[in-house]
């Protein structure tokens, strides 16, 4: 009896939390069919009473977001690629050659992850101007292409993958090149899974840096699309609800489907560290 | 088959990692170093970008910082969020995670999956829609609570509104850490408790909490460093209003380099936190390698 009020109890709070985590996704989309009448109106429901898809429309002629979406996703899988090769070969380099001053390098890698975005974003800045890389999509992609968090997951992962299995394949004449392309990577592949996810919403959520180096409308991202889209209308709730939900949801459904690798992910790296 | 006395490096080992190294010294030089040593520099400068200026200064910004009001401001504001968040954070990842890995809990991964969905969601766009919940007009908070009160607008309650959407949206972060650190506990120790007789509570205060300490002061320490490094929420939602009754830290800095272009002042400001931070950091690895 005791056993099963506690479980009662258990369960009650768990789903009652559940609740209050959802909530603010369904509030959003469920706007998002309404009228802004309804929006606005005294008494209030969360289901639409008459289900509309307009605002989807409107927010897509006014603000062409389809337009920011494609953009965000050619930059952020773009990063991700290259975030993902780049960790790949460098933790393998770390991790299973031997060399002077691997230590060091390693210990540096570990070093940029403490240091704020606040203290190189300005240089990097005037260094883009200079560079003469504003504006466009160089001015993301390059200085992203190495990271930190990535380089160090990934030596740790590759450590744990057993010496001989290279070495059989040394001694079958195999080079370093198609042992790290053809053995490694593959083999890499949870290691790689959970960089490219946190990669990928890292680079997806990402509002200062676009909104610095991006001056044509045309080429901006979604994080700053919306803030502009919110700053543009800022009373049309209808097609802002809209446009919150199409830079929410992609994620979320990616996440449901990885969710697994997510989770294992993030825990083993600390678990580990 | 005869075995080589030295691991003989082949020669496209050679070239494999000369340009592998290479390439990560020529990319965290010129994309982290560099730019450390320019803000560095230029933290003793008048630095602005619109008007071209570039004049030495000394340690002018950094007195400006330790004296404006606005800095401390936004020390406290950033002290009381993460207090508060933190606490919050730790307090709903523990006891959820303790929840679910109870054997009477079934659907665990479930549960973790839904904690975990605020943590991957855009800050951006999540930041919106709490916006949006707390307008006075349109929100949901105030139909649900039955209440009357403009959230964002009202300094009394602007920042525990964004301490409240941003516990929301981390504390699922912290159900994944310690559900991590409870699978990994040594069994032996729980049984021995069960063996002696002890009760649930004794269990879990003297045996699971103790254990779980280095797992806390990692999720406390990435806390820290990255609430210190917080704005977009404040960006979004309040600006730092009403007053100043919302600055962070963080978001002096966006201010003060992408509004105002101070760039000297800003990243003399930058400088401060990132010592800030480093002590932080260095803590967490004093108080977590001295357990070792």
């Amino acid at each position: 009896m005791k056993r099963k009020i506690s479980k009662v109890a258990l369960y009650a709070i768990l789903i009652l939390l559940g609740i209050v985590t959802v909530y603010p996704f369904v509030w959003m989309v469920f706007s998002s069919f309404k009228q802004n009448r309804e929006i606005m109106a005294l008494e209030q429901h969360l289901l639409p009473q008459s289900f509309i898809v307009d605002n989807y429309i409107n927010m897509n002629n006014r603000f062409n977001f389809l337009r920011f979406f494609g953009n965000s996703l050619v930059v952020t899988l773009t990063i991700t690629v290259l975030v993902v090769y780049t960790s790949t070969i460098c933790g393998f380099v770390l991790s299973k050659y031997k060399f002077k001053g691997r230590n060091l390098l390693f210990g540096f890698v570990l070093a940029t992850m403490m240091i704020p975005w606040c203290v190189t974003i300005i240089p990097k800045y005037t260094m883009i101007q200079e560079f003469g890389w504003m504006d466009s999509y160089k001015a993301l992609i390059i200085p992203a292409m190495f990271s930190g968090f990535g380089i160090f997951n990934m030596k740790q992962h590759i450590s744990t993958l057993p010496d001989e299995i290279l070495e059989a394949a040394r001694i079958d004449g195999a080079n370093e090149f198609y042992i790290f392309h053809r053995i490694v990577f593959p083999m890499a592949k949870n290691g790689i899974s959970s960089i490219a996810i946190f990669q990928f919403l890292w680079a997806w959520e990402d509002y200062l840096w676009p909104y610095l180096v991006i001056n044509t409308k045309e080429k901006q991202l979604l994080a700053v699309g919306l803030k502009m889209f919110n700053g543009q209308y800022s009373t049309d709730y209808g097609a802002l609800f809209a446009a919150t939900a199409i830079s929410i949801i992609p994620v979320l459904i990616i996440y449901l489907i990885f969710q697994k690798q997510f989770i294992a992910g993030i825990a083993s790296s600390a678990v580990k560290g | 088959m005869f075995k080589k006395s030295h691991p003989l490096q082949s020669k496209s080992e050679i070239i494999l990692r000369n340009i592998v190294v290479t390439a990560m010294v020529v990319f965290f030089t010129v994309f982290l170093i560099i730019p450390i040593g320019i803000a560095f520099a230029g933290s003793f400068h008048e630095w602005n970008p619109l008007s071209g200026t570039y004049k030495f200064l000394g340690l002018k910004n950094y007195i400006d910082v330790f004296t404006s009001e606005l800095f401390w401001t936004s020390m406290l504001n950033t002290l009381i969020f993460s207090v508060v968040v933190i606490i919050f954070r730790v307090g709903l990842g523990l006891g959820i995670a303790y929840a679910i890995y109870s054997p009477l809990v079934k659907h665990k991964s479930f549960f973790r999956a839904v904690y975990y969905m605020p943590v991957v969601t855009p800050m951006v766009a999540v930041a919106f829609v709490w916006k949006f919940m707390y307008n006075p007009q349109i929100g949901t908070i105030n139909q649900i609570f039955g209440l009357d009160i403009n959230w964002l607008m009202n300094p009394k309650t602007a920042l525990l509104a964004v301490m409240i959407m941003t516990i929301w949206k981390d504390f699922g972060y912290a159900v994944v850490m310690y559900m991590a650190g409870l699978y990994s506990l040594p069994t032996e120790a729980l049984e021995a408790a069960k063996v002696d007789g002890a009760t649930a509570w004794q269990t879990f205060r003297y045996i699971t909490l103790p254990l779980l300490k280095p797992m806390t002061l990692f999720v406390v320490i990435t806390s820290i460093i990255s609430y210190i490094q917080a704005y977009v929420q404040i960006l979004i939602m309040t600006e730092g209003g009403p007053g100043t009754t919302t600055y962070l830290a963080s978001y002096i800095i966006y201010d003060e380099a992408f509004v105002k272009y101070n760039f000297g002042y800003a990243s003399a400001l930058s400088f401060v936190l990132f010592v800030i931070t480093a002590i932080f950091t260095g803590l967490s690895f004093r108080v977590s390698g001295s357990k070792e």
